[in-house]
């Protein structure tokens, strides 16, 4: 087995896996670009045997498949990078939402006190409708607008 | 148009707590009496009650569900007085290191000087190791403050709206970040001498233990280095902006 049909299988298999996980809804549609790319470039040095060379005399790299290991790695490092930068911008957004969750659960809370003391301070209902009609309601904010 | 309120009527104590119940009660009655206005306790998901007692207080109370340090909670409460029409905050811990008698005075000189932060100090309570934290970080920034960490403070109505922002949400302490963002808007901080007391029943969450101490220097020198040369921008105006 040579070389280059170990890069062509492996580009193979990580695409095919890639495809599997979009298509079962397991990777989110930006993700697996950025892995189809990696397995693309896998399955072309497999394909195209002369293309390490190539890109090691272009570059003046005397043992060609370091050039690979090293773009390889680089281009994992990078991957990380961006995956932090997306880890500290989600971390942003759930800081903001759990702040936003417990002001607005404090803010029910008053709202629901205050209605309570509204229901006690008016007189009593027929028991057939426990849950307060959408008119009266608007009439309870017209008495809080009042007040 | 509606009468403009008072100023003690647009202020409001915010005192972010976590797992402070024995203490906090008598915290919130004291900051009511000693500010004349509003509190608010901020429980940053604690698991002893704290919310409880310091409704029995009389203080508003947010919970937050998950921790998010002194800092998180702090600007969650910046966020309240926002959204409530309150443009002046007044921090302090709740561990009873602060003493609320204190709050006229500092209140009393951010409103004299105009000062957008007024920053309760009291340096001697410093050891030297923190002393000489602090001086790195002075060094560093070139921040002129001397007490650089302390919660004790009344943010004016630029600042609140400023730190209310989404820039300040990933900030992890209410120093050196909070302070170089104050600076690189243009907003001016004054520093005034507090009494203190050594700890009630809490800790230092910063000074901890030996790892955290590294941690800490470690994440805010970065955040110091990475603030070097930063353009200023102008500064923030008071004119509200949407709600946050």
């Amino acid at each position: 087995m040579t070389p280059y049909l170990t890069s062509a299988l492996l580009g193979i298999l990580i695409a095919g896996g890639i495809l599997l996980l979009v298509r079962r809804d397991h990777l989110h549609g930006n993700f697996a670009v950025w892995w189809l790319a990696f397995a693309s470039a896998a399955l072309l040095l497999g394909l195209v045997p002369g293309s390490v060379d190539w890109l090691g005399r272009t570059f003046g790299v005397a043992y060609p498949p370091m050039l690979v290991a090293a773009l390889g790695l680089s281009a994992l490092l990078l991957k990380l990078l961006v995956l932090d930068i997306d880890v500290t911008r989600r971390e942003r957004r759930v800081r903001r939402l759990l702040q936003k969750v417990a002001i607005l659960e404090a803010e029910m809370r008053d709202l629901r006190a205050e209605l309570d003391a509204l229901k006690d301070s008016r007189p009593a209902r027929t028991p057939s409708s426990p849950v307060t009609p959408l008119p009266a309601s608007r009439a309870d904010e017209a008495r809080r607008a009042a007040v | 148009m509606a009468p403009t309120p008072s100023p003690a009527a647009r202020r409001l104590v915010v005192i972010p707590a976590r797992d402070e119940a024995p203490t906090v009660e008598g915290l919130v009655r004291g900051a009511a009496r000693s500010a004349c206005c509003e509190v608010l306790v901020v429980s940053d998901a604690s698991s002893d009650g704290t919310a409880a007692a310091a409704r029995r207080g009389g203080a508003r109370v947010i919970e937050l569900p998950l921790q998010l340090g002194a800092w998180g909670a702090t600007q969650a409460g910046l966020r309240y007085a926002l959204r409530h029409g309150f443009d002046t905050v007044v921090t302090l811990d709740a561990d009873g290191q602060h003493d609320p008698a204190c709050l006229p005075q500092l209140v009393a000189t951010q409103a004299r000087t105009g000062a957008d932060v007024a920053i309760g100090t009291y340096p001697e309570r410093l050891s030297r190791a923190k002393r000489l934290a602090w001086r790195w970080f002075r060094a560093l920034t070139g921040l002129a403050i001397e007490d650089l960490t302390s919660g004790l403070r009344v943010y004016g109505p630029r600042a609140v709206r400023l730190l209310a922002r989404s820039e300040a949400t990933l900030l992890d302490y209410q120093d050196v970040g909070v302070l170089l963002m104050l600076r690189r808007h243009g907003l001016r901080v004054a520093e005034v001498p507090a009494t203190m007391y050594p700890r009630g029943a809490g800790h230092s969450r910063v000074f901890a233990s030996w790892l955290v101490v590294a941690r800490y220097m470690a994440q805010t020198t970065v955040l110091c280095l990475a603030r070097v040369g930063h353009p200023r921008l102008p500064p923030v105006d008071a004119a509200p902006e949407a709600t946050p």
